[in-house]
């Protein structure tokens, strides 16, 4: 499923680092991001061309922006469990679990309790429990990441339905919290900032720290890192504990964003988010790729749906489209570099 | 032999040995197609919903429950989770355990009807199933044990809330459409209506364009948000299929320079939409009135007088076999009635359990299906 290059695979300075000990020696041109950011581009040309009064306006902007702040977020963390050939499912059970005790954490029509900005933390902190969970259960019971995760999700939709109960559904009270995501910076809508300072703080983690580099370690070969010294248990539990606070964070982003909390939140978003880590670049086996190609898979996918959608295409073929779209965007931004690219699996 | 394959072997048999009980069971649970009157004492309620949060499925096991309570039978709630799979093997489940269960099934999709019904059929007892159902499967043709096939008009909906949403936005605005899953029937005959309203009434007003959002608030959101970017200020109403959709929908306005420009209509009335539209600033104009606790007491208790020999299925017409009920018309202007039905279900239930299911307003029987849309 990956997709990478022998010659022009892109080896992480970090990777290099923690297993070579040289840091960070060369700068060599990544033609894979080079190429994702490319067909991102030629996304956005190509649909501001087709739609001139529509597609690149301000308020169009802020619109993508706001959609991709969710998977953006959920992407940091699934990035690292990928980067460790693990796979977090958990997605959606967490974000329903954490956004539903957020909401009813908060000034809301059933008048619950409102902790303000404590619901936010206690969101958040669900949601790294959960993934502490997972990663505890990976680890010490030796139970493979794909089947804790599923697990783990549908314990999440059924703490949701637990704490949601019977009553109504609950509607956050006007104004504070609720209107928070929709504030502006530089134009630009608070949720979108607050993805950009979890996508950097991802990014800078992955790789200027010790827990980013082992990540790609471990993710190239476990083995190897185990005997190298790397507590391979530990800094996997962490790595899911921090996919688990992202997936918190972005249940908590999604019911301020819907002003109302529905049992089950997220629909849609773990396929997304996995599928924009792959179009990035991240490969599925581990050890390669990276938070901010994520980024870029985000972006593109979140353009081709508003463009497409914007373009006035039938929904009845939207999706082909949209497949189609985005394998003709990857192979005409990369096909200068054809010819250098010696194996592709 | 060594140990590990000692356990495999003993697993393995107790398996084969729980299977087969369970088939013993399974096969003996059911005298096929019984359809003598059934003993009170001998019935179990079985309430099947989709999921156990959404208000109006809520609204359904409150009714069930209601009514069992009213006529002393222990009732089963059903929560199918959002899958076929789940729903059916649930119910079959409940079916094996050996009492006698009079069904109401609001399906997850139509085409779990059959398999339901037959399962029911099977287990010798009664079924009613709410919302839907292939067309072509007819109570009449299957006998007693389907009971009924029940539904509040799509098509009505949709063109009472076109209807209020014309009267709000005037003859010449421009509106967007969010529907349900494409392929609901639901969903499909409420949009038919909608646009056989516009087209019959408010031809001025322009559909500027129709997004599938599948019942999902969140795509409810997220498609508005694109569509205020395409269409901006010519958005002068949204007409949603739904309510969860509609809160959706207010929301990616309230969050746009949009609002307090756009007006809304839906279907449902649920809860937190009564909490909106009693507010100053509302910007509902249209809903349907019909009620989740109403719904799931008739079907049940059209089944219940099946299995009881109170009513035989075979000597009914048509409408009320395949039948379609009223709904209602709800403005801010007229909110009240619906706030007062809601202050007190067990009186409405008390009403249809002495008059019948089908003559108890505001949800008395309109006509025969089922809903063709042209």
């Amino acid at each position: 499923m990956s997709n990478t290059s022998t010659a022009f695979a892109p080896e992480p300075e970090a990777v290099e680092a923690a297993q070579t000990g040289k840091a960070r020696t060369r700068k060599r041109w990544d033609i894979r991001r080079g190429g994702e950011v490319a067909a991102l581009i030629l996304l956005i040309l190509v649909f501001s061309l087709l739609n001139r009064d529509t597609f690149p306006t301000l308020i169009n902007l802020q619109a993508i922006l706001d959609q991709a702040s969710i998977p953006l977020i959920i992407g940091v963390g699934a990035t690292l469990v990928i980067l460790l050939g693990c796979i977090d499912l958990s997605v959606e059970g967490l974000m329903s679990a954490c956004g539903v005790t957020f909401a009813l954490l908060s000034a809301n029509s059933r008048m619950t309790m409102d902790l303000g900005v404590w619901a936010v933390v206690v969101g958040v902190a669900l949601g790294a429990a959960i993934g502490l969970a997972n990663g505890l259960i990976h680890t010490l019971l030796k139970v493979p990441s794909f089947i804790v995760t599923l697990g783990m999700g549908f314990v999440g939709f059924g703490l949701a339905s637990v704490i949601y109960g019977t009553d109504s559904l609950p509607l956050l009270d006007g104004g504070g919290i609720k209107s928070w995501p929709a504030q502006q910076f530089l134009n630009l809508p608070y949720s979108f900032w607050l993805a950009a300072v979890v996508v950097a703080v991802g990014a800078l983690v992955g790789r200027y720290t010790r827990l980013g580099r082992f990540t790609y370690a471990i993710g190239n070969n476990e083995q190897i890192a185990r005997s190298n010294g790397v507590p391979v248990r530990w800094y996997k539990t962490a790595v899911f504990t921090i996919a688990g606070a992202c997936s918190g964070l972005a249940g908590v982003l999604t019911i301020m964003q819907l002003g109302s909390s529905p049992a089950q939140i997220g629909s849609g978003v773990l396929f997304l988010t996995i599928a924009a880590v792959v179009i990035g670049g991240t490969s599925l086996g581990g050890g390669k790729g990276g938070i901010l190609r994520t980024a870029v898979g985000v972006l593109m996918l979140t353009v081709l749906n508003n463009g497409l959608l914007i373009a006035g295409v039938s929904v009845n073929i939207r999706s082909a489209v949209s497949g189609g779209i985005l394998i003709v965007a990857i192979v005409a931004a990369a096909w200068p570099y054809r010819s250098r690219l010696r194996i592709m699996k | 032999m060594s140990l590990r394959k000692k356990l495999t072997l003993a697993v393995s048999t107790v398996a084969i040995a729980g299977l087969a009980g369970l088939a013993g069971c399974t096969s003996t649970a059911g005298d096929a197609g019984a359809t003598a009157p059934l003993k009170k004492e001998d019935l179990v309620f079985v309430c099947s919903v989709i999921n156990t949060t959404n208000p109006y499925f809520a609204a359904n096991i409150e009714g069930c429950e209601v009514l069992g309570e009213k006529l002393g039978i222990p009732v089963e709630i059903v929560d199918a989770e959002g899958s076929s799979q789940v729903e059916i093997s649930k119910i079959q489940a409940i079916l094996a355990k050996g009492k006698k269960a009079v069904v109401f099934v609001n399906t997850v999709a139509s085409s779990d009807a059959p398999v339901i019904v037959d399962s029911v059929k099977q287990a010798g007892g009664f079924v009613t199933i709410w919302w839907n159902k292939p067309d072509e499967l007819n109570p009449a043709d299957i006998g007693n044990n389907f009971v009924a096939f029940q539904k509040h008009s799509g098509i009505d909906s949709g063109k009472c809330t076109m209807n209020e949403l014309g009267k709000a936005v005037g003859p010449d605005a421009g509106i967007i459409a969010l529907p349900g899953v494409q392929d609901s029937t639901t969903s499909q005959t409420r949009v038919a209506g909608l646009k056989e309203e516009l087209a019959t009434n408010w031809p001025g007003i322009e559909l500027l364009d129709t997004r599938y959002s599948n019942w999902d608030p969140q795509l409810a959101y997220q498609n508005s948000k694109d569509l205020i970017a395409k269409y901006g200020d010519q958005i002068k109403g949204i007409w949603t299929a739904d309510d969860g959709m509609q809160l959706g929908a207010i929301e990616a306005v309230e969050k746009s320079p949009l609002k307090g420009k756009v007006k809304f209509v839906s279907d449902g009335l649920y809860p937190p939409t009564i909490e909106i539209m009693q507010k100053p600033d509302n910007p509902i104009v249209g809903e349907t009135l019909h009620r989740g606790w109403a719904a799931s007491a008739i079907g049940l208790y059209t089944a219940y007088l099946a299995a009881t020999g109170q009513i035989d299925p075979t000597t009914l017409p048509n409408e009320k076999r395949n039948s379609i009920f009223k709904i209602g018309c709800t403005t801010p202007e007229t909110l009240a009635e619906a706030v007062e039905l809601d202050k007190d279900p067990s009186a409405w239930i008390d009403q249809m359990i002495a008059k019948g299911p089908w003559s108890t307003e505001p949800f008395t029987l309109d006509r025969g299906g089922p809903e063709k849309i042209s």
